[in-house]
């Protein structure tokens, strides 16, 4: 014949083992442990049409890891007091990371592409959930000079040049028929 | 006798300043459009081969409707002006009389391809692709303009109006046209399928896409889209052929 375990010994053993999952769950903090630097803040300048790599690296410098970090990217435009659109800028605006080890430096990299000249500020924001603050890098700023090119593909000679002829041979169509109609 | 009516299209409406008007501002259209694709291209904006693409659509594009409005007039014209009927009166058979207006109206689409042929070497210098280029907009646009044109034709003969024929023919290639800009998904259901199937301007379209941005040059690489232009070139003699039977019933002036 068995026993049936009591209603207080399956208490005795739910509660503690309720208080110890609780126990490690992380708690919900203001700012997470990270910190975010660009590393290429000196190589970004270029002109309109250049690809580049904005390199940076997230590090977690708090005593436990942390997991699903979602990091982006932010732009604005500084002349026009805008953010901009990175659509045409970047195909991988995200990158996500699964989990950073306590002490873990985690690098990341984005390829940008110069569409518009002007001048920018540029940020690395990471994001983690349980968190109420993102975490933000500090600020790069970079210039994007024009790309001044008035005869792209050497295609002036055949874009000025054709219609001037037709409009020339419309010209000569037109006289030769006045002198037609005049004798 | 088709060669005299021909040449006499050729120098009523070709060569004179309102036709070559016509050719200048496709020139002008030419330009302007090689020069912002070939500026976004060096800014690596779009792709080279797009970048032939799209121009290779303008291209098609601005010849169907030129051709098309041109078209529109030649026969009507006649009715129009009250030369029908000495027109076919005379011993030239109707079938010498449409040929010839026919050959008028591609000699156009050949002008505007001549116009064509130097942006079409110019942007594509560098990609070796500008012989296939020239090759298929060749091909293919000579197919769907011939057609193009029986169909308007043919809608002369029916209408025998100036007005009603360019109403009708600008709303025929405008249905032809608007689903093809269409993009892929936009083409999900399967009518959207049959109609991109069979629509002429579509197929061109794609075949220009498969030669010029996915390299696939040879004709039996394309043929899935040309066999199709085949057909509807068919249909369009077929329509033709019916207004012309319908024209000689009912007569020169109707109810004759």
């Amino acid at each position: 014949m068995t026993r049936k375990p009591s209603l207080l010994l399956i208490f005795s053993l739910v509660l503690p083992a309720a208080a110890i999952a609780e126990a490690g769950q992380p708690a919900v903090a203001a700012t997470p442990p990270l910190e975010l630097k660009i590393l290429s803040s000196a190589s970004l300048n270029g002109t309109a049409g250049d690809f580049v790599t904005v390199d940076a690296r997230i590090t977690n410098v708090g005593p436990s890891p942390i997991s699903g970090v979602a990091t982006y990217l932010s732009l604005i435009d500084m002349e026009n007091k805008q953010p901009v659109d990175l659509e045409d800028w970047s195909a991988e605006r995200g990158a996500y990371i699964p989990a950073i080890d306590a002490g873990q430096t985690v690098p990341l990299s984005w390829k940008v592409h110069f569409v518009v000249p002007g001048s920018y500020s540029l940020v690395v924001v990471a994001f983690t959930p349980g968190c109420e603050v993102p975490q933000v890098s500090t600020i790069t700023h970079f210039d994007v000079k024009p790309k001044q090119n008035l005869n792209p593909g050497q295609v002036l000679p055949v874009a000025i040049g054709m219609p001037v002829a037709l409009a020339l041979l419309l010209l000569l169509v037109g006289a030769g028929r006045r002198r037609k109609k005049a004798k | 006798m088709f060669a005299t009516v021909w040449l006499k299209e050729l120098k009523a409406h070709l060569f004179t300043w309102k036709g070559l008007v016509w050719l200048v501002l496709a020139a002008l259209l030419f330009s302007l459009t090689c020069y912002l694709l070939l500026t976004d291209a060096e800014l690596t904006l779009l792709d080279h081969t797009e970048m032939l693409w799209l121009l290779s659509m303008i291209i098609i594009g601005t010849a169907f409707l030129i051709v098309t409005i041109d078209a529109s007039s030649l026969i009507t014209s006649e009715f129009e002006k009250e030369t029908a009927e000495s027109l076919f009166l005379s011993p030239l058979p109707l079938g010498q009389f449409i040929l010839g207006k026919l050959l008028a109206s591609l000699t156009l689409w050949f002008t505007i391809l001549l116009i064509a042929t130097p942006y079409i070497i110019v942007t594509a210098a560098g990609t070796g692709l500008a012989p296939a280029f020239l090759g298929y907009v060749a091909l293919l646009g000579t197919l769907g303009i011939f057609a193009i044109i029986m169909i308007i034709f043919g809608i002369s003969l029916l209408f025998r109006s100036i007005k009603s024929t360019l109403t009708t023919s600008l709303v025929v290639l405008l249905a032809f046209t608007v689903p093809a800009l269409f993009s892929s998904t936009l083409k999900n259901n399967p009518a959207a399928q049959f109609f991109a199937k069979v629509n002429p301007v579509d197929n061109i379209f794609s075949s220009l896409d498969n030669v010029l941005v996915d390299f696939q040059r040879s004709i039996s690489q394309n043929w899935q889209f040309i066999w199709p232009l085949l057909v509807f070139l068919g249909v369009a003699f077929g329509f033709m052929l019916l207004a012309v039977k319908r024209f000689r019933r009912r007569g020169v002036v109707r109810g004759d």
